[in-house]
């Protein structure tokens, strides 16, 4: 019986995604980040609904929106629809926290300008990168996006990228939830034995500040209280698509050796 | 289905000394009072009329009591002793004589300030170290491995401590709460509406179920009644999440075989899920669309769409099922693995597929049917064996299951597509117990209200109740059988841990 599953693997066709070559739109009514459209559109009570204060309020009375405390609720949507909204599109990775607020500081990069470098970055990837994962307090569900990568849809070993279960040698390292006390060792220590150069990734919320646990005492809120991220990946959880955009942006860094 | 049950007396329960109370509750739960001294008493005797162990903590209304919650022949027994001043609270062990309330017991005792007389000491559960070793092992032919917290693959956190002589596995310690994260103390403060995002994040790979149940405790305490097509749809999105939460399972199982395209055929099974639940509500977990009250819009594909994407999945489930279980190379590990004799089960108190692959049938959609499940007949699925093949054996049959209620629900939505929810009241108080039959099995959530905010919440999840017969699953087995057994149950450390 074993010999059938050639012809039922066979038959199944190619279901693999083309990204990041080619852009992989949601479906329609998507619950991607949320964006912030008018930050003076709201009065200041509108800070209230987010039950994870990621809505700020600047000097001058304008909103801001943290995108790193963001847990997709929608209750901020649903209370200022014209001026917060679900972004049709998976994308939520950036380099460094600040990035994650907005209104951004500074212009934001052309989203074509970035696919096309992403693609360029894929094709260069022939040198097979390793990951290890370690969850730190995660809700279960980045796990189950996490594990998605390597699926028939995914397949990100075609990207050049593996699982490792040694720590040894890994070249990434994927850190889900906001790291709670029992594993905070544990996580410093897989770290700490990883060769580099080496780049960490903060996957989901939790990760990227301790989301709906960073107030409850028993979580660092996030694990850049515990070591240095390289990319942050928001969402609750973030879906695979946005895990692979934040996976090779870490390995822009890595070919920069940014954090050898 | 009888219904019987629900009407018994309350007070035929207990024996007169005993002098329990029979105190006013939402449908379908028993509250009675007894006092302090009396409560071990109590819930022994309950034990012996045949009640399942749930779980116990401490309560805040409708005063300071110490509660144990039992399941009795489709009711549930809320049996409640007030604590008074008492500081710390003393009273006769529960998980003492009953393994079931071992850990619940256990918990309590290292959350809270209470003394069961007669608990055994135990090594701590809640504050784990994952390099603390609680036995000293000698001898030349035994060894510990601690595995994990830090596993290898993409696991949540969570320890085995396994000891073994290479081959067998004569006793193993399972360590969970490394990832304890406070969600039940997350919740207290918010208003029902916001609170239930907290509860589609106990356990992700749950969210439907934590966010069912959270609501149907919630409608419970504030005497609200979602409308008949709020009730479908959250029907809808639950047997979705069991269905994508049992195919994960089978996909891992031959992962471990290193059955390559049958672990590609489940993953693709399903990934095809998770997309229709993404198309269904936006998000590939179905956050955001329960809401106390019923659900917060429709389903946002065309529902004969939503037919046809299920009709052609359960096509292709049906040639990749047959293939699976012809092969021998991958039923060989199943059959006869982590063998769970019912009275184990039972003594236990597991629930879920774990328990009903020990012929078992205990199934919250059933023994206390709730929202959808009350007007839907509802087949439990059991098998005899009990051994890791049942229990894949036993998703099997509820994939099915769950395409046929989906059948049922979508026809009904399509005949008549009503109201979608009610309005809650926001300034009203009550307590009450909700329910759900979650893919890793009963779920089961207290929450107090007062003045339209969360005072307190309680949960009792089926992984947590599940991990703790994990540790007895390895009668004949070996050790590389560990990995086909930890599959076979199915669950989730956040959900256990919380």
């Amino acid at each position: 019986m074993t010999l059938a599953w050639i012809p039922r693997g066979l038959r199944s066709g190619r279901v693999t995604t083309r990204y990041p070559a080619r852009p992989e739109p949601p479906p329609d009514g998507y619950r991607g980040p949320v964006e912030l459209l008018d930050p003076a559109g709201a009065p200041a009570e509108v800070i209230l609904v987010c039950p994870t204060g990621a809505i700020g309020l600047e000097p001058g009375g304008s909103l801001t929106l943290d995108r790193g405390r963001c847990i997709g609720c929608g209750e901020c949507v649903r209370a200022a629809p014209g001026v917060f909204a679900f972004a049709r599109r998976y994308e939520t990775a950036a380099r460094s926290r600040r990035e994650l607020i907005e209104p951004a500081k500074s212009a934001a990069p052309d989203v074509e300008d970035v696919w096309r470098s992403l693609g360029v970055q894929a094709r260069a990837l022939r040198r097979s990168l390793h990951i290890r994962h370690i969850d730190a307090g995660s809700d279960g569900a980045e796990e189950w996006e996490i594990q998605a990568l390597w699926n028939p849809y995914y397949d990100i070993q075609r990207l050049g990228f593996f699982l490792t279960s040694s720590p040894r040698h890994a070249d990434i390292l994927i850190v889900t939830g906001g790291v709670t006390e029992p594993m905070r060792e544990p996580l410093e220590l897989t770290w700490r034995v990883m060769p580099a150069p080496k780049a960490l990734i903060a996957a989901g919320t939790d990760a990227c500040s301790g989301g709906l646990s960073a107030i409850t005492g028993l979580t660092a809120g996030g694990v850049d209280h515990v070591l240095p991220v390289d990319v942050y990946v928001p969402g609750s959880p973030p879906a695979p698509i946005a895990l692979l955009d934040g996976l090779l942006q870490a390995v822009g860094l890595l070919g920069a050796g940014a954090t050898a | 289905m009888s219904t019987s049950g629900r009407q018994d007396d309350p007070r035929g329960l207990l024996p007169a000394h005993i002098h329990a109370e029979h105190e006013h509750g939402p449908d379908g739960e028993i509250r009675l009072r007894v006092d302090l001294l009396g409560f071990e008493r109590a819930t022994r005797m309950l034990r012996d009329a045949g009640a399942r162990f749930i779980t116990m903590f401490l309560a805040g209304r409708p005063e300071p009591s110490l509660v144990c919650v039992l399941a009795l022949r489709g009711a549930l027994i809320v049996l409640r002793a007030p604590t008074g001043p008492s500081d710390p609270i003393v009273y006769g062990s529960i998980g003492g004589g009953w393994p079931a309330a071992r850990w619940a017991e256990q918990e309590l005792v290292e959350r809270a300030n209470v003394r069961p007389i007669g608990l055994a000491p135990a090594h701590s559960l809640t504050a784990p170290n994952a390099d603390r070793l609680e036995r000293t092992l000698s001898g030349l032919d035994v060894f510990s491995i601690p595995y994990g917290p830090v596993r290898s693959g993409i696991f949540e956190a969570i320890q085995f401590m396994i000891e073994t002589g290479g081959e067998d596995v004569p006793r193993l310690q399972t360590r969970p709460f490394f990832k304890h994260r406070g969600m039940e103390a997350r919740f207290v403060g918010l208003d029902v509406n916001t609170a239930v995002h907290v509860a589609e994040r106990v356990a992700g790979i749950a969210s439907v179920a934590y966010a069912c149940a959270f609501c149907q405790a919630v409608e419970r305490a504030l005497g609200a009644q979602p409308p008949a097509s709020g009730e479908r749809w959250r029907a809808v999105h639950a047997e979705l999440e069991r269905i994508a939460c049992h195919l994960d399972v089978i996909a891992k199982e031959a992962e471990t075989t290193a059955l390559f395209v049958g672990q590609a055929r489940f993953q693709i099974l399903k990934e095809t899920i998770m997309r229709v639940r993404c198309a269904l509500t936006g998000s590939r977990f179905g956050r955001g669309v329960i809401s106390p009250g019923g659900v917060r819009y429709p389903g946002r594909i065309p529902l004969d769409e939503l037919s046809e994407g299920l009709e052609r999945f359960e096509r292709d489930l049906g040639r990749d099922r047959r293939l699976f279980l012809n092969t021998a190379s991958m039923t060989d590990r199943l059959i006869g693995s982590g063998h769970l004799p019912r009275a184990l089960v039972e003594e236990w108190g597991a629930v879920g597929p774990v328990a009903r692959g020990s012929g078992i049938s205990v199934d919250a959609r059933h023994e206390r049917p709730y929202g959808e499940y009350r007007r839907l007949g509802l087949r439990v699925m059991t098998r005899r064996d009990g051994d890791a093949m049942a229990r894949i054996n036993v998703r099997f049959s509820e994939i099915s299951e769950s395409l046929r209620i989906l059948r049922q629900a979508i026809d009904h939505l399509a005949r008549r597509n009503g109201e979608l929810s009610v309005e809650m009241p926001t300034t009203t108080s009550g307590a009450a117990f909700g329910w759900t039959e979650a893919p890793q099995g009963e779920l089961l959530i207290w929450v107090e209200i007062d003045d339209g905010l969360i005072q307190q919440v309680r949960i009792a999840s089926p992984s947590l109740r599940n991990w703790a017969l994990f540790d007895h699953a390895f009668p004949k087995d070996v050790l590389t059988d560990f990995a086909f057994i930890e599959h076979s149950f199915g669950l989730t450390p956040a959900g256990s841990d919380r």
